[in-house]
């Protein structure tokens, strides 16, 4: 990366975006990680960057009291978020937060304060490559600690078997809703960072359309452990740079590479367990490899499930 | 009350259009559990099948024919290609990136299909640009007016095919034996494969149809707007997304009934209250839903 910066001014902005979408990734990697599934990182993120930008460009705060402030407002959506789709499935819960996110983008449209649709403008260019990668660096040091965390070891155990965790006398209902609300802080961090870097927050911004590539990311690097998000999001984010050399079709390689992986390692590029490994009320109608051939013909036949299920 | 009237009409010709990607993607969803993010791409890819058929492999003269017959004919084929290319990449779908990814977590096969969307939508933008491509007007230009309403022949045809569409999905689904077998793998998937349903042939056959029918969508949606971008799917599947989820997917029928009932909510909302608030229409209906009925108006499948 820091070579990939020395090398043009290009590059640098490259990097520094993949540094931005990483620290909010990450955030949505701690978000997810007590089983909730987030489909409204982009909205949290861009509410830590219209309060961000606001407090820096209209109130002359500096730019530490500004990421600060946008990382509050984050996690207060973070908050209000995790407490109405705590008792969700992951597919409702993840619904929810969509549309969650549009209402955010609706509403952005409508405040004529922040600009509505025509964006909010005039963003002081606070954000440099230096200051992003040292924030990246303090999330991973603090997601590496919360991994072997209490609350982190909490929040596994929520996701691989929220009974079994609850029996095990975990508060389930605090553990989920405190890390959602980190993750949703991180996020707001992210954005703020973001906001001053591309100087200009728009309402669409907020949209789903730009939450699904942070998800994207988070399980293609792999979603299990805390280096996988940050590595998706880097990979993804050089990947279309890189693939430049066929500035047509490099989207289209992007969306191949991306489908090959998921299809071949569902766990994402890092990490061992798949994603929901332990539970899934579908789990048998996986494709499965062939039923050996059996050693022993005519001691047991295979029954025609097995047959339709190997078939 | 004719504006009124006229609002409504036009709503219930986008509806339709919603109704075809959110029938398929209600089917795919009940019987396997998959979130098809490439359903609307598939429309996308119909609607480019028809500009191949209509904008270059027929005679100028058939396609801006001024006979009504004539006109329905040529709709008529175009139709049939649309369906078949949309068909054929939905089988291809199915082999290589949903029957490898089901019955796994949620997220991997709206992953995966949503790079293959990704790809469909790129591949498309390499092969014919990012700017619309026009097509031609295949049914004639004809005005129908009942008491000042006026609407075209095509918002017309668009509101009847998607009707037929749900009549003949829903007669598959009940009356055929594929359709018994696809409600039994929707239901019960382990039993119904112990009892000897073929799981895999459901899966190629559930996701085939659903794709012919997001095929018909993108035909229908390029002969309306009389044009066709590689990005078109993307307005298009949210939209009907939220269909699929508010109407349930348990009740064909009732992914119809929402989806012509948001086209007609949000054509007033444009038209009396603001355009602005036309796209968050959707998204209220949802969030009402989800907090008061997660499964949906009409019931869902367990998931």
């Amino acid at each position: 990366v820091v070579i990939a910066s020395l090398i043009s001014p290009y590059w640098d902005s490259v990097a520094t975006t993949a540094g931005i979408t990483a620290i909010i990734v990450l955030g949505l990697y701690i978000s997810n990680s007590a089983g909730a599934l987030s489909v409204a990182h982009a909205a949290l993120a861009g509410m830590g960057a219209y309060t961000g930008a606001v407090l820096t460009t209209n109130f002359g705060w500096p730019f530490i009291a500004a990421i600060a402030a946008g990382c509050v407002v984050a996690a207060v959506g973070g908050v209000f978020l995790a407490l109405v789709t705590l008792r969700m499935n992951p597919l409702v819960a993840g619904l929810t937060t969509l549309a969650f996110g549009e209402t955010m983008v609706v509403i952005a449209y409508n405040i004529n304060y922040i600009g509505a649709a025509s964006s909010f403008y005039g963003i002081p260019p606070d954000t440099s490559l230096g200051a992003v990668y040292i924030t990246l660096a303090i999330a991973m040091f603090f997601a590496w600690r919360f991994e072997s965390s209490r609350l982190g070891l909490a929040a596994r155990a929520c996701r691989d078997d929220r009974v079994a965790a609850d029996a095990a006398g975990i508060n389930v209902t605090w553990v989920k809703t405190a890390v959602f609300t980190l993750g949703a802080a991180l996020a707001g961090v992210g954005g703020v960072l973001s906001a001053h870097y591309i100087l200009v927050v728009r309402p669409s911004d907020l949209s789903f359309q730009n939450s699904l590539p942070l998800l994207i990311m988070w399980v293609f690097g792999g979603s299990y452990f805390f280096v996988g998000p940050v590595f998706g999001a880097l990979t993804l984010s050089f990947l279309p740079e890189l693939l430049r050399f066929s500035d047509q079709t490099r989207y289209m390689l992007y969306g191949l590479v991306l489908t090959a992986v998921i299809v071949r390692r569902p766990q994402g590029l890092i990490g061992r367990v798949p994603l929901g490994s332990t539970w899934s009320p579908l789990r048998h109608l996986r494709s499965r490899p062939k039923v050996p051939e059996d050693p022993h013909p005519g001691l047991e036949e295979p029954s025609d499930a097995d047959r339709e299920l190997s078939s | 009350m004719v504006l009124f009237l006229q609002q409504v009409v036009n709503g219930l010709s986008t509806g339709s259009t919603y109704a075809l990607v959110a029938l398929g993607f209600g089917l795919v969803f009940s019987v396997m559990r998959v979130l098809n993010m490439a359903q609307p791409d598939l429309a996308m890819v119909g609607a480019f099948v028809a500009y191949l058929i209509a904008a270059k492999l027929l005679p100028l003269s058939l396609t801006t024919t001024t006979s009504m017959a004539l006109g329905i004919g040529v709709f008529v084929l175009v139709l049939l290609g649309g369906m078949l290319g949309a068909g054929v990449g939905g089988v291809i779908l199915e082999r290589t990136v949903i029957r490898p990814t089901r019955g796994t977590y949620i997220l991997i096969p709206f992953i995966a299909t949503a790079g293959v969307g990704i790809f469909l939508e790129n591949g498309a933008n390499v092969l014919f640009g990012s700017n619309p491509v026009s097509i031609p007007e295949v049914i004639p230009y004809d005005v129908i007016s009942i008491g000042g309403v006026t609407f075209t022949v095509m918002q017309l045809i668009s509101f009847v095919l998607a009707v037929a569409m749900m009549v003949a999905l829903r007669f598959y689904v009940k009356r055929t034996r594929w359709g018994l077998a696809t409600r039994a793998v929707a239901e019960f998937p382990d039993v119904a494969a112990s009892c000897g349903v073929n799981v895999n042939r459901v899966s190629v056959l559930t996701v085939g149809i659903a794709a012919a029918m997001a095929g018909a969508a993108g035909v229908t949606i390029a002969l309306l707007q009389t044009s066709a971008d590689p990005f078109m799917g993307l307005a298009l599947g949210l939209k009907s997304f939220v269909c699929m989820l508010v109407a349930g997917n348990r009740h064909i029928e009732a992914i119809l009934a929402v989806a012509f009932a948001l086209g007609v909510l949000e054509a007033l909302v444009g038209g009396y209250v603001s355009s602005q608030l036309r796209d968050a229409v959707a998204f209220a209906l949802l969030l009402a839903i989800l907090l008061f009925r997660p499964s949906g108006l009409f019931g869902s499948y367990a998931t």
